[in-house]
């Protein structure tokens, strides 16, 4: 199968998957590195478009170096937010980089804007713009980096367990592009089910091609961010959670935070299915809700963002008559394992922004960006570019090319365009149905339990069993049902790592296990491919040798 | 958003083919027709209304309807809401 697609090869030192702020910010600071390495990037669809940060606030949360240092933020996030599952060295080093990260931003031609906004006691947020990505593919352009639109990366090459390049598909055309490279970076964003409208746009088939290949996976049970909706519009009401009331009129809001905080927490969703059990629903929130995001800050000197946001929340008046809100899975798993360097697993593999935050360690137990702190996705995915771009311009220095094997190529080239070839069998949604309807009710991704979870495996097997079965009409629908592919995987590792988590910690919720467990679970858990087979094992979290400790009562 | 049935409604008469629809839809929906210059909307059953090619427009030439009453959480609050 797949011998009829014509093939189109290329080469480079480093390829780079995925055009948005992570990759793109990758590729920059690679070139600025070692101008002499060759730098590719391929998107799926157009570079400086695709990705996360060009949708949404454009909200760019930072650090007050000025009045704090890195390790008191490190304390605050170690005990409030990652709840001691962190990898800290990473955290400390993202944030004593925060105006290095600034500086070389503006420098790349983004434009910072003067107005701050306080959203602590050492945080700020400001708006950038959002055509920021386009200005960083022009930036990248200007410095010889190669870029393919439209092309999907479907597998990675290797050659005895290491990095040799990865193969893809024109959606266009349908030609099979073989990249050889030393270096290969996924900066292709989270899993997110095809679940919400906007900004959580990842599909996840960058995660399942760097799993197939045999890369592990980390904190996989923490891909399940959620949000407040209100109910008709599906409008996401970002800080609503600071302000939550029954039906009675009581603020339910005080049974779980004592104060405002700056992004939603499992346990608002929580606090949701709590009262609309006890008969005290619906929920509503009692401020006027912002539209579009970034409340004050949007508009002034953002016209980009401006021509976004005038139209957002048009039509929704007319749907929603109050303000009563439900909770909604917007998903985030963000799995490849990554060291302080943003190397993955296998030699030559690196990852880059939400394909790997929280396999990088750094966030706990948490979600990708916003991860608790709203509006540091942006600045979290620069600072994984930026590091893994420069470890990549200095790997391929001395690292030999890997030799690409054509067996290896042939199957993966058959994998491929299998959908296309079957005249007989379901269709990628007939897949994403079956996930859809595992992941988005919160009680089954939010707030778990063993009973509802082995439900799920149980479902998931039907959707395992109809992947081989996938048949695609054109090239657009072949890339519909690798996605499929990968939130099948996506599911099945969140599920299977949920089900051997028997605790509840920070974002994570057990109501057959409530309780956070440092003498059991100050672990990770580990995913990987061995031999077709999904392999889970812990490891624990080398917490003596971090500076902050868990609280002892 | 899946089985959502949003429309999206193209005016000819003012593009100038700048192709800014085409390269801000980020899951495809929108390809580009090279010989007359325009937009075609070829997955709108895939479209997730984020309306990023309706404010790329400049010239105003499209508009993103979005059905609501089609969207789904896809999962059921009547059982936990008070009768």
């Amino acid at each position: 199968m797949g011998q009829n697609y014509e093939e189109v090869r290329d080469s480079a030192d480093i390829l780079i998957v995925g055009g948005g702020i992570a990759g793109l910010t990758a590729a920059v600071a690679a070139k600025e590195k070692n101008p002499d390495a060759s730098v590719i990037v391929v998107e799926k669809q157009f570079a400086g478009y695709g990705g996360k940060a060009n949708k949404g606030g454009g909200v760019l949360q930072y650090f007050d170096l000025e009045h704090m240092k890195p390790e008191d933020f490190l304390q605050y996030h170690v005990h409030a937010v990652g709840c001691y599952l962190g990898d800290q060295d990473t955290m400390l080093k993202y944030v004593a980089m925060n105006n290095e990260m600034i500086d070389r931003m503006e420098g790349w031609g983004i434009s910072i804007p003067k107005v701050k906004m306080p959203t602590g006691p050492m945080t700020f947020m400001f708006g950038i713009d959002l055509d920021s990505c386009i200005k960083m593919t022009a930036r990248a352009k200007k410095l010889g980096v190669k870029i393919y639109d439209k092309v999907a990366i479907s597998d990675l090459l290797t050659d005895n367990g290491k990095i040799a390049g990865a193969v893809g598909y024109s959606l266009l055309d349908g030609k099979f592009y073989i990249f050889e490279a030393k270096a290969v970076m996924m900066a292709t964003g989270s899993q997110n089910y095809r679940v919400s409208e906007m900004w959580s746009n990842g599909r996840g088939d960058g995660i399942a091609a760097a799993y197939r290949a045999g890369a592990q996976m980390r904190n996989t049970e923490f891909g399940n961010f959620g949000q407040l909706f209100r109910k008709e519009s599906f409008h996401e009401c970002v800080f609503g959670e600071n302000n939550m009331y029954n039906k009675l009129g009581e603020n339910v809001t005080k049974n779980f935070r004592r104060f405002p905080e700056s992004d939603i927490s499992a346990t608002a969703i929580r606090e949701w299915y709590e009262q609309m059990s006890e008969g005290k629903g619906p929920i509503y929130l009692h401020i006027p809700q912002m539209r579009g995001g970034g409340g004050g800050m949007m508009g002034e000197g953002r016209p980009y963002g401006q021509a976004f946001w005038s139209i957002q929340g048009e039509g929704e008046e007319e749907m929603d008559k109050d303000m009563e809100v439900v909770p909604g899975l917007v998903g985030e798993q963000s799995p490849i394992r990554v060291d302080g360097n943003m190397a993955a697993s296998i030699p030559g593999l690196f990852a880059a922004g939400d394909s790997c935050y929280c396999g990088s360690g750094a966030p706990g137990a948490v979600p990708a960006p916003p991860g608790r702190n709203r509006g540091s996705g942006i600045l979290n995915a620069v600072f994984a570019g930026i590091v893994g771009g420069e470890s990549m311009a200095e790997f391929v220095k001395t690292a030999e090319q890997n030799k690409i094997c054509d067996e290896q190529v042939a199957k993966l080239k058959a994998d491929a365009y299998a959908p296309l070839e079957r005249e007989e069998g379901c269709t990628a949604v007939d897949v994403i149905d079956i996930v859809q309807d595992i992941m988005c009710p919160c009680e089954n991704s939010i707030i778990m339990s063993q009973h509802r979870l082995d439900i799920c495996l149980r479902k998931l097997e039907r959707a395992k069993a109809l992947v081989p079965k996938m048949k695609a009409k054109d090239f657009h629908d072949m890339c519909d049902c690798h996605e499929a592919e990968a939130m099948v995987l996506s599911c099945e590792m969140h599920l299977k790592a949920a089900s051997m988590r028997h605790e509840s910690r920070g974002w994570f919720l057990r109501e057959d296990y409530p309780q956070m467990d440092n003498e059991n679970w100050l672990k990770w858990i580990i995913v990987q491919n061995d031999n077709g087979e999904m392999k889970l094992t812990t490891e624990d979290v080398p917490i003596e040798k971090y500076p902050v400790q868990p609280l002892k009562f | 958003m899946l089985h959502c049935n949003n429309k999206i409604e193209y005016n000819p008469e003012n593009c100038v083919g700048c192709q800014l629809c085409y390269k801000a839809c980020f899951i495809d929906v929108i390809r580009w027709d090279a010989e007359k210059k325009q937009p075609i909307f070829k997955y709108v059953d895939e479209c997730a209304h984020c309306r990023y090619c309706q404010a790329m427009c400049k010239k105003g030439c499209i508009k993103v309807v979005i059905d609501y009453k089609g969207m789904s959480y896809r999962q059921s609050f009547d059982m936990y809401r008070a009768q």
